[in-house]
């Protein structure tokens, strides 16, 4: 394999063996801590234009397959890793992840201490910017100090059409911010008929369809960058209609009932931190991915109940309305990748619906 | 021939939900009281105040009401309607909002008993009802505020919650007569 080296924007150098795709790429520089679920995260569109690193020290030993893909075409810049293994004897195995970054043009580079690269970007302020190349000159830095992230990440990556996802159930509408599969896994696990919407829909166009729910996915970015049109439609639609969100709809959910975000000095991607349901004082733990969050401070407990709370760095992880049955939970409720036990949320929403339809 | 239709996570999601509703119909939990029915209505009656408790750190009173004539969702017996007596009620129904708990609503027989008793004890601003069940089979006018499912039911068949503080378990289960 070609010799390859992660440039960050500080002017440092890594060098490693090129895997996947020769491309040469820039974008965020992030870290993963999830133990499991590389193809989830690699195809989640939340990680769009951004360069993964990945703390678990062997990526590849399951290959790829059909059930863990979390978008059609993944838009990451790239993985970097300790070891990647491109023997697998997963029985579910299609592709080798060698061969699945090369159809997406997705450059991989292994060989690379992680661990110390995770705690030395932990030190680091703000997002930091990084590139794939094949040589480290002045050159590259050039170009990647000259490289502009852009804020344009929902565009990019959610649907600019509704579309339907057919099935005999409830209605449910999705918000498509960019989501992850899993969400419209679980809707179809209980049999929703499903119409994704782009997230420029008015709150008339999803009233529009009657819908026995309306669900806010999750997506990559800033919510801020959003505008003031969706916080609208979500006031207006949360007012009629059960409303579940996840994620970045989690944020816009906080944002529209008056709440502020906070950007997280270092942004999380994991799945080990204890979360308490606080209804029932108990622990889950789910998979998180955030840059953000909700400030608990700005809550305004005349409008929102906090839901969850992360135990070791203290978000707010669940919220829900005081006077609807709107509520929302930052971490990934569909649990792809990861633990499963918050998945139940799902079954909270189809509850939701079915209570206020025959209520 | 037991079928589960509730199960236990079911029933913690239904209790949640109901507590949240709760929240959302009384805009909060003042001047809440909450009055389980015995006997399982008493359990399911603490599960939602520990519910509020938690969520708003506010402690909402919680009393039983004594059945005392039988039951009517296991026996039928036309001839007499039940009496239901407080029991444990140590703080004054008198302009509060009372949430009514029972686990399953059937003829409505003893949600009327209920009723009357909590009137005999003071004027309440005004009293809810929360079932973890509604069956249907209503012989009188009343209705549930708060429903943990509705399960359409013939009179043959037999409802039967158990909750694990004195059953094996949480669950719901429809048995065949």
């Amino acid at each position: 394999m070609a010799k390859r080296y992660l440039i960050l924007e500080d002017g440092s150098a890594y060098a490693g063996e090129g895997f996947g795709a020769g491309a040469t790429t820039s974008g965020e520089v992030i870290s993963n801590l999830n133990l499991l679920g590389y193809q989830e995260t690699i195809t989640d569109q939340i990680y769009h234009n951004q360069i993964i690193i990945f703390a678990q020290p062997a990526i590849g030993n399951v290959g790829i397959n059909h059930d863990s893909y979390e978008s059609i075409l993944p838009t990451a810049k790239g993985m970097v890793v300790r070891d990647v293994t491109n023997i697998s004897t997963n029985r579910l195995s299609r592709l080798s992840l060698d061969e699945f970054l090369q159809q997406h043009n997705i450059p991989g580079i292994s060989g690379i201490d992680t661990r110390h690269l995770i705690r030395k970007l932990r030190k680091m302020d703000g997002p930091v910017k990084g590139s794939i190349v094949d040589v480290a000159d002045a050159h590259a830095f050039d170009q990647l100090n000259a490289t502009v992230l852009t804020n344009r990440q929902v565009d990019q990556v959610a649907t600019p059409k509704p579309y339907p996802n057919p099935d005999t159930g409830k209605n449910v509408v999705v918000i498509d911010f960019g989501l992850k599969h899993g969400i419209l896994r679980q809707l179809s696990e209980r049999r929703c008929n499903v119409t994704v919407l782009p997230w420029t829909a008015s709150a008339q166009d999803v009233l529009n369809l009657d819908p026995d729910g309306v669900l806010l996915s999750t997506g990559p970015g800033s919510p801020l960058d959003l505008g003031e049109g969706v916080l609208e439609m979500i006031r207006a639609v949360q007012a009629e209609i059960p409303l579940f969100a996840i994620g970045l709809g989690h944020e816009l959910f906080a944002l529209a009932n008056g709440a502020k975000l906070e950007a997280l000095p270092v942004e999380y991607h994991g799945s080990s931190h204890p979360i308490r349901r606080i209804i029932t004082n108990d622990i889950i733990y789910a998979t998180q991915g955030q840059g953000y969050a909700v400030s608990a401070k700005t809550i305004d407990r005349d409008r929102l109940i906090t839901t969850y709370v992360d135990l070791i760095n203290g978000t707010v992880q669940g919220l829900r309305h005081r006077d609807y049955p709107a509520f929302s939970v930052q971490f990934f409720a569909d649990g792809a990748p990861g633990p499963h036990e918050s998945r139940d949320l799902f079954d909270e929403f189809m509850e939701a619906m079915t209570a206020r339809r025959e209520g | 021939m037991a079928k589960v239709v509730v199960d236990a996570m079911a029933m913690q999601r239904a209790l949640t939900r109901i507590t949240y509703e709760i929240i959302e119909r009384n805009k909060g939990v003042d001047d809440l009281v909450i009055l389980g029915i015995k006997t399982r209505g008493v359990y399911l009656a603490r599960r939602i105040a520990s519910r509020l408790q938690q969520l708003e750190n506010v402690t909402v009173p919680v009393g039983d009401l004594d059945i005392t004539s039988y039951r009517d969702d296991i026996e039928h017996d036309a001839a007499t309607d039940p009496t239901v007596s407080a029991a444990n009620i140590n703080f004054s129904v008198a302009g509060k909002k009372v949430i009514l708990v029972d686990d399953v609503l059937y003829t409505g027989r003893t949600i009327r008993a209920a009723m009357s008793a909590v009137m005999d004890l003071g004027r309440p601003k005004s009293i809810n009802l929360a079932v973890l069940v509604d069956r249907g089979h209503r012989e009188l006018p009343i209705r549930a505020d708060f429903v943990g499912k509705n399960i359409p039911s013939s009179q043959r068949e037999r409802i039967k919650v158990s909750v694990s503080e004195i059953d094996d378990r949480d669950a719901v289960e429809i048995q065949q007569a």
